[in-house]
């Protein structure tokens, strides 16, 4: 439903559209009945019929994003362009940067009408489908109006959560270390290779400590998209089911291993690790010059280079590749209480396999989805950062392994609290064990 | 100093060029100095290179790069101008509100008796005590419910309650002001046969004004730097203030046009700045000699 | 108290004269009743109709397990359960809670006696105290922006400028923003830097205290110390009561700051987790707002039995010239 077109009155009848509300349970409390029902009310109106389209034949669809003004820019001509071929349908856009955006999506959604198209990531993509929020496009994609048949398998099977297609792969990326190439070069050391083993990536970090003054490499134990590639090396995971894929001993090792890179001053102190542990463009020590590598996604290359003179290069993290998997840079997804959710799953096929829209749409949300689409965008592109980070990526997609399961409801606070436990060790406070200890026990209760 | 200074305040005698005048102009110099370091510091960096923002932390940018401002203001398919225009029709608005709302709450509450003020009281400053961000929902949802959301004119829910003098702080702020002014003026008003409302619009106005004038800065500044709100329930990028505009500049993961943000950034604080000289004026002439000279 | 006399004769502002009303205390009473409510209708009308559902609701949901996507309707009663785990199985929370109470104790005492010491330097009319007053106002035009945040870490990284200043002195310096031990302080000197608005309304009290009384002062030959203690300060107690009311409401609600500084985590390793901040987090980022409601209420109450202290020890410091309590 679209706030500007919403009718103010009408609210009982819509009202009554609605399944039952376990009304007893309210009134027994009566503060909450007080308060809360003629807020219900309201907060029906969102969920009103299922129908295609106006009488006219009219279709408004909102939808909503995070980004900046470049990606604003594309989207906008792409969904132009769906106009040009729909008159019928036109849209409402709400763009902003990403700080608030999950706060305002999750504000709209609890007042009943969040965007019927929606870029989400997997940070929360469990949060929102586990709860309903999203429509299950499993059988779109089964009916043949979704087709994700030129996608790499594990990439929109990494939209699935609870069996439930919750999200479509907006776009593919992967974990990529980035590493100052001048720096190396001109102190005639060697560039990190993908396949090396992390005992190597850190002998080779504390060479270029040594050589250089500049610490080698970024110390990751706070990253726990390092701390996951690392995991599934070891045969473990981050998540198995509803639990956790590792134990306090692996996180334990997890961290051992880079005390003991911090003890060679293989990386940075930590009130410096610190500082590029926030995972803004800006911050990461690769282009504030702190030291030799950032741990980041492959597709964060272009903009990271805007930040600096220096030249950069990317390779896979250290150990085996195939640890690494075709990863949903972002999802679109659909409201399921949304008034024209067919119509918004045909404009999200539109987005990911019309050859003249992902053309528009480049590689900004990551790599083109669709494999065939892919190869006609990245011919085209000339952006050496962005030339070079392709060709990164289609590389280790030929050893790409399967893909985990989506972060499970929690994710957002493990992640948090691993920032907590590294930095802990990091700046000594606590022994890689006691750490260890400490996460895990959070984790435990973070995803209970 | 603390002590002798003030003193000096009202009286007359003014010595220019006295060693004691000289002395705390000195002292002022120098906080100012180490206060407004940091915000020099701004100003340089909004000159700088993307890259030498992330790498040089130096005060003066190495290669003066102006860009930074046409870059700032041009950005978007709007200039950057229209979020100027739309933050400070939402700030003056929320001035209007806050003063009338407040004063008339505020007198209230100062000035005269009625059945349950002390408890009413209470509960205004009960307002004031819980944190904002869980009411940012339920706020929502309620102002949905009403149909103000996302309307033709997406600023009601932005301003309704600022009309409905819902900021607590400043009726508690006028408040004290009120009890400041000496209640025999409302007496011998009150011999002369004045209402409650002459007196509120004879004697209470006039000598509130440094408290409006404080309402009147606060409100404005405050609104213009607010961000959640206007994140809320503003949905589209023509109705964006000056602080949501700002973070479209960065977006963490994929953006990071730092050196247009930081000249937007301090272009903002010129209109706030603009607002606070002119206002502060009216702290100057003060309002003793008018009101209570007679 | 002897000098707080009552000013000189008024008249009203048009000059006219009016035969003095019937003032029987009933009617008058009964009259100011009415006039009050009438005064107060617009702020009624706002506590019922945008203030007080809201704040119910949140008062409901601190006993459910509200995740805001969830449906209203679908929330489950949990009824002290989050309270429940608020005392007794959440250290992150007791963390925050000293974390505040620091950052309160020190902070609001600080920027307190920093405003005031700037505004009585400032309060004399002389050229160009109107450009001193807007300058020190300046930082608190920042309030909580990315720029701020940025500008904060290079006055106090490892080589910010603070440090640079130290080194003129031989003192090597920390990365303060950035060491968990003094990230917090980092905070507090920001706190204390932005004392722009308690600067401005001890200015506007200041203005309100009567010439006369000074006037009054001098000719009994009260000294300028004197003259402080006996009429700035009891003159301006209304205000100081009220600055130290709303910065400790202010102190320990501290949200934009710590939010800014710390990209939003609370760090390094939770040294700026102010309780607004965790509370924040809870409710938005781990999506338990249910929990975050809670933690909500209770600091209501906290804060509330704080401002009732500083309301009851009020009566014996707050000079009110309208001749109540």
């Amino acid at each position: 439903m679209h706030p500007a077109t919403s009718p103010t009155s009408g609210v009982s009848a819509e009202q009554a559209h609605r399944t039952p509300l376990p009304r007893r349970r309210l009134l027994r409390r009566f503060v909450a009945a007080a308060v809360a029902v003629p807020l219900l009310l309201g907060g029906a109106v969102a969920c009103g019929s299922d129908d295609e389209a106006g009488s006219d034949g009219k279709v408004e669809l909102s939808i909503f994003w995070w980004g900046g003004d470049a990606r604003n820019q594309l989207t906008q001509q792409a969904l132009e362009l769906y106009t040009k071929k729909n008159p019928d349908v036109t849209f409402k856009t709400t763009w902003q940067a990403n700080q608030g955006y999950f706060d305002k999506l999750a504000t709209l959604t609890a007042g009943g009408n969040p965007p019927d198209i929606f870029q989400i990531d997997d940070n929360f993509l469990a949060e929102y489908a586990s709860r309903n929020t999203t429509l299950d496009l499993n059988e779109y994609k089964d009916g043949g109006k979704l087709d994700v048949s030129k996608f790499p398998e594990s990439l929109w099977q990494y939209g699935v959560v609870d069996g439930k297609l919750a999200g479509l792969a907006a776009g593919e990326n992967t974990q990529g270390l980035v590493y100052n190439r001048t720096l190396l070069t001109e102190n005639g050391l060697p560039e990190p290779t993908t396949g090396q083993s992390w005992e190597e990536h850190v002998a080779w970090a504390e060479q270029v400590s040594k050589k250089t003054k500049v610490p080698g490499t970024m110390d990751p134990s706070a990253d726990y998209k390092a701390f996951w590639v690392w995991l599934r090396q070891q045969g473990k995971d981050l998540y198995s089911g509803n639990d956790l894929g590792f134990t306090a001993e692996d996180v334990t090792r997890w961290f051992e291993l880079w005390k003991g890179a911090r003890d060679r001053g293989a990386t940075p102190t930590a009130d410096v690790i610190h500082e590029g542990n926030a995972t803004d463009i800006t911050k990461q020590l690769v282009v504030t010059g702190k030291a030799g590598t950032s741990w980041v996604w492959v597709n964060q290359m272009p903009e990271l280079k805007k930040n600096t003179n220096d030249e950069l290069g990317v390779v896979a993290y250290p150990g085996d590749p195939s640890a690494q998997w075709a990863r949903a840079s972002m999802y679109w997804s659909v409201f399921r209480g949304g008034k024209h959710k067919d119509v918004a799953v045909d404009v999200l096929n539109f987005l990911v396999n019309d050859p003249e829209a992902v053309k528009l749409l480049g590689t900004d949300r990551g790599l083109p989805s669709n494999l065939d689409l892919r190869r006609a965008v990245s011919a085209e592109i000339d952006d050496p950062a962005m030339k070079q980070s392709i060709e990164v990526e289609t590389k280790l997609a030929e050893t790409f392994g399967a893909s985990p399961q989506v972060p499970i409801k929690g994710h957002s606070k493990v992640r948090a609290e691993l920032i907590k436990a590294a930095e802990e060790a990091q700046y000594g406070r606590l022994t890689p064990a006691q750490a260890a200890e400490q996460f895990f026990t959070a984790c435990k209760s973070a995803i209970a | 100093m603390v002590a002798t200074t003030p003193t000096a305040a009202r009286s007359t005698r003014r010595r220019p060029g006295s060693g004691r005048q000289l002395l705390r102009l000195a002292i002022l110099v120098g906080i100012v100095g180490v206060v407004l370091y940091p915000l020099i510091w701004m100003v340089g960096t909004s000159f700088k290179s993307q890259a030498e923002i992330v790498n040089n932390i130096g005060l003066l940018p190495e290669v003066f790069t102006p860009g930074n401002y046409t870059s700032g203001w041009t950005n978007f398919d709007f200039s950057f101008g229209r979020f100027f225009l739309n933050s400070a029709m939402v700030s003056l608005l929320t001035v209007v509100g806050n003063a009338v709302s407040c004063l008339l709450a505020a007198y209230a509450f100062a000035r005269l008796r009625f059945r349950l003020r002390g408890m009413w009281f209470t509960l205004m400053i009960g307002t004031l005590l819980l944190p904002g961000h869980v009411l940012i929902i339920p706020q929502y949802i309620l102002f949905r419910s009403l149909g103000l959301v996302g309307g033709d004119w997406p600023y009601l829910p932005l301003l309704i309650p600022q009309f409905l003098a819902t900021e607590a702080f400043f009726i508690f702020l006028m408040v004290q002001f009120m009890r400041g002014i000496p209640r025999e003026l409302d007496e011998a008003a009150k011999i002369d046969g004045a209402t409650a409302f002459g007196i509120f619009r004879h004697v209470i106005l006039p000598l509130s004004r440094p408290a409006l004038v404080t309402t009147a800065i606060f409100s404005f500044i405050w609104t213009w730097n607010d961000f959640f709100r206007q994140l809320v329930f503003l949905s589209e990028l023509q109705d964006y203030t000056v602080p949501v505009a700002l973070t479209l500049f960065i977006d963490s993961t994929s953006a990071s046009a730092v050196g247009p943000m930081f000249a937007m950034s301090v272009l903002s604080l010129l209109p706030v700045f603009l607002f606070f000289l002119a206002f502060q004026r009216l702290l100057v002439e003060g309002i003793n000699t008018s009101g209570l000279k007679g | 108290m002897a000098l707080t006399t009552a000013p000189g004769p008024t008249r009203r502002g048009d000059g006219s004269v009016r035969p003095p009303a019937a003032r029987g205390a009933g009617r008058n009473r009964h009259g100011e009743g009415l006039a009050g409510y009438v005064f107060l209708s617009p702020w009624l009308l706002g506590l019922m109709a945008v203030t007080a559902i809201p704040m119910l609701l949140s008062l409901y949901l601190s006993f459910t397990n509200y995740d805001i996507l969830t449906p209203l309707s679908e929330v489950e009663w949990v009824g002290l359960a989050n309270y429940e785990r608020m005392f007794t199985s959440d250290p992150a929370y007791w963390h925050a809670v000293q974390v505040t109470l620091r950052f309160a104790l020190i902070a609001v005492p600080l920027k307190l006696a920093a405003a005031l010491g700037v505004a009585l330097l400032l309060n004399r009319a002389w050229r160009g105290v109107g450009l001193f007053r807007s300058l020190f106002y300046l930082p608190s035009l920042l309030g909580g922006s990315v720029a701020l945040a940025i500008v904060w870490v290079n006055m106090f990284n490892r080589d910010g400028a603070f440090n640079s200043f130290l080194a003129l002195f031989g003192i090597e310096g920390k990365p303060w923003v950035n060491d968990p031990d003094w990230a917090l302080e980092t905070l507090m000197v920001l706190a204390i830097w932005q004392f722009g608005a308690p600067m401005v309304i001890f200015l506007a009290g200041l203005k309100q205290v009567p010439v006369e009384l000074y006037e009054a002062a001098s000719v009994d030959g009260a000294s300028r110390v004197s003259q402080f203690w006996h009429v700035t300060l009891p003159m301006l107690s209304p205000v100081i009561f009220f600055n130290l009311v709303l910065e400790t409401i202010n102190g320990f609600q501290g949200f934009t700051a710590a939010f800014v500084l710390s990209n939003g985590t609370g760090g390094p390793v939770d040294s700026t987790l102010m309780y607004t901040l965790n509370l924040y987090i809870s409710g938005f980022t781990d999506l338990e707002m249910g929990y975050a409601s809670a933690m909500a209420w209770v600091f209501l109450l906290a804060i509330a039995l704080i401002t009732a202290i500083f309301f009851s020890t009020g009566r014996f410091w707050v000079h009110y010239s309208d001749g109540e309590r």
